[in-house]
């Protein structure tokens, strides 16, 4: 593990390189390297050697003031990767300097990645950057969501202070089919308003982009309602991307509704039928 | 008074028929919810995506256009194009962009006052695209272009809410009042914003947007 100098704050440099290819019909994690303090767990393999599970560890627990964390992740041709969090990812009060995530995935012909990460918890006073860019084949599939709570409301918090920016940028062959930026500040209108926030405290968004997606699947994703009363949620189709939307206040009701959209859309999407991996039961 | 003043005025005129009147933009779902019951309520939801939502992503796109036009900077305005339509996160806020898109590109040709091909042979012009083509060709300084666009987008949603909610005609213009007061510090703002910093993070605009889609009973096609 190494500190580094970020505009003169002391904070955590990590790495992580992940690549995933495929091997008669196996998907292997060919090559990782790492540098500081993110690791990944001994891929697994629940749903037989087709697709890798992979998990991702940051022993830190939680992201500091300062921090920059990078994480690549190419899926080679025909590959299918799955990765996902152990727990909750935590972005803490900063001091005064910004800490950044950024994910560059990179996902080839034939092949899919599920990104699935637990949810993100910002606290206040915290000043996140999450930046995260995928590049698709012609012929690649991709699903991800990121469920995000806006301050530690069950004790009591708020994002009253600091500041969240965020980016996503999901291209195939080159051409831009998603993108989204943001900055939240903390007490800004914005989290009140009611077009923006509209005082929710989890914002949740699932994206899913490739093979099989029709306004079929969309009608049976649309009957999947989500358990928390007052929640807002909504769906629609693209072009080329299924976006799903949750505004509430529990972190859980959001992912469970997630998981349900997840169940109908990944055997839809790549003929496999879907396993919640076990660590999100824990 | 400039020749430029009169073309803006032109160009963002509810007369340009581009169809813009048929689209509320998630509008007419806050009203069916009951997000927009009243005029404040309205003044609320449209300031709010006039600020967060038009002025800061729309209106700063616009603003790269326009000079990528008078640049002539083919590539870039493909670059701005794609990532523009790539933006809009429903499929009727898609939908819109490109029937209005096309629309004018189909309009600024027909007219002829000057040279389209350029544009014309965009395969997916967005609306602003063809907007800033007409605001380049016709020297309409960048700021008061954005003031312009921004002007027409407010006074749209406000005949919409008209319409939807419905309100009186002078409710309409008093809500025009106090959406306008702010128009000129947001063109600034959106004028000087680099693009990488513009924003269009507006998750209740979209489930709206979104949710429009299924509305059972409906006046607007977004």
């Amino acid at each position: 593990m190494l500190a580094c100098n970020n505009g003169g704050k002391a904070g955590w440099l990590a790495r992580l390189n992940l690549e995933f290819e495929r091997r008669a019909t196996a998907t292997i994690l060919a090559r990782r390297s790492h540098l500081g303090p993110l690791r990944v767990q001994k891929p697994l393999y629940p749903e037989g050697a087709e697709v890798c599970h992979t998990l991702l560890l940051h022993p830190p627990a939680g992201i500091a003031g300062g921090d920059e964390l990078e994480i690549t992740a190419t899926v080679a041709d025909g590959a299918h990767a799955l990765l996902t969090t152990p727990g909750a990812g935590k972005w803490y009060r900063s001091a005064g300097a910004w800490a950044s995530q950024r994910l560059d995935f990179a996902v080839g012909t034939g092949a899919v990645l599920e990104w699935l990460p637990q949810e993100t918890i910002v606290f206040d006073g915290a000043l996140a950057n999450m930046q995260t860019r995928v590049a698709l084949a012609e012929q690649a599939g991709f699903i991800g969501w990121e469920v995000l709570c806006l301050g530690r409301r069950a004790s009591g918090e708020s994002l009253a202070s600091g500041a969240l920016r965020l980016s996503t940028r999901i291209e195939r062959a080159g051409r831009p089919i998603w993108l989204e930026r943001g900055m939240l500040e903390g007490g800004s209108t914005l989290l009140q308003s009611p077009a923006g926030l509209a005082g929710y405290s989890v914002s949740a968004t699932l994206l899913a982009t490739g093979e099989g997606l029709d306004p079929a699947l969309l009608a049976a994703c649309r009957q999947q309602l989500p358990a928390e009363a007052g929640a807002r949620h909504g769906l629609t189709l693209l072009p080329d991307m299924l976006v799903a939307r949750y505004l509430g206040h529990s972190s859980e009701a959001a992912r469970a509704w997630m998981t349900a959209l997840w169940l109908l859309l990944r055997p839809a999407m790549t003929g496999r039928a879907a396993t919640v991996p076990r660590i999100w039961n824990t | 008074m400039s020749a430029a003043l009169v073309r803006l005025l032109q160009l963002s005129s509810p007369a340009l028929p581009v169809g813009a009147y048929t689209y509320s933009q998630g509008l007419e779902w806050a009203v069916e919810t009951g997000v927009v019951h009243s005029e404040e309520t309205a003044l609320d939801w449209i300031a709010d995506c006039l600020e967060f939502g038009s002025a800061r992503f729309e209106a700063v796109y616009l603003a790269h256009m326009i000079r990528a036009w008078q640049l002539e900077d083919g590539r870039r305005l493909a670059e701005l194009d794609a990532e523009f339509v790539a933006s809009r996160e429903t499929a009727e806020l898609r939908a819109e962009t490109l029937q209005m898109g096309y629309s004018l590109v189909r309009l600024l040709a027909d007219m002829g006052d000057f040279p389209t091909q350029h544009l014309v042979a965009f395969p997916e012009p967005s609306f602003p695209l063809a907007w800033s083509c007409a605001a380049a060709a016709w020297s309409i300084p960048v700021e008061d272009a954005l003031a312009g666009y921004l002007w027409a987008w407010a006074e749209n949603q406000v005949m919409a809410a008209v319409k939807a909610a419905p309100f009186g005609q002078t409710a309409g213009q008093r809500l025009l009042l106090q959406l306008g007061s702010r128009l000129h510090l947001l063109a600034e703002e959106a004028r000087q914003t680099p693009i990488e910093l513009a924003c269009n993070y507006l998750p209740a605009f979209a489930i709206a947007s979104s949710r429009h889609e299924t509305q059972y009973t409906r006046l607007f096609r977004s």
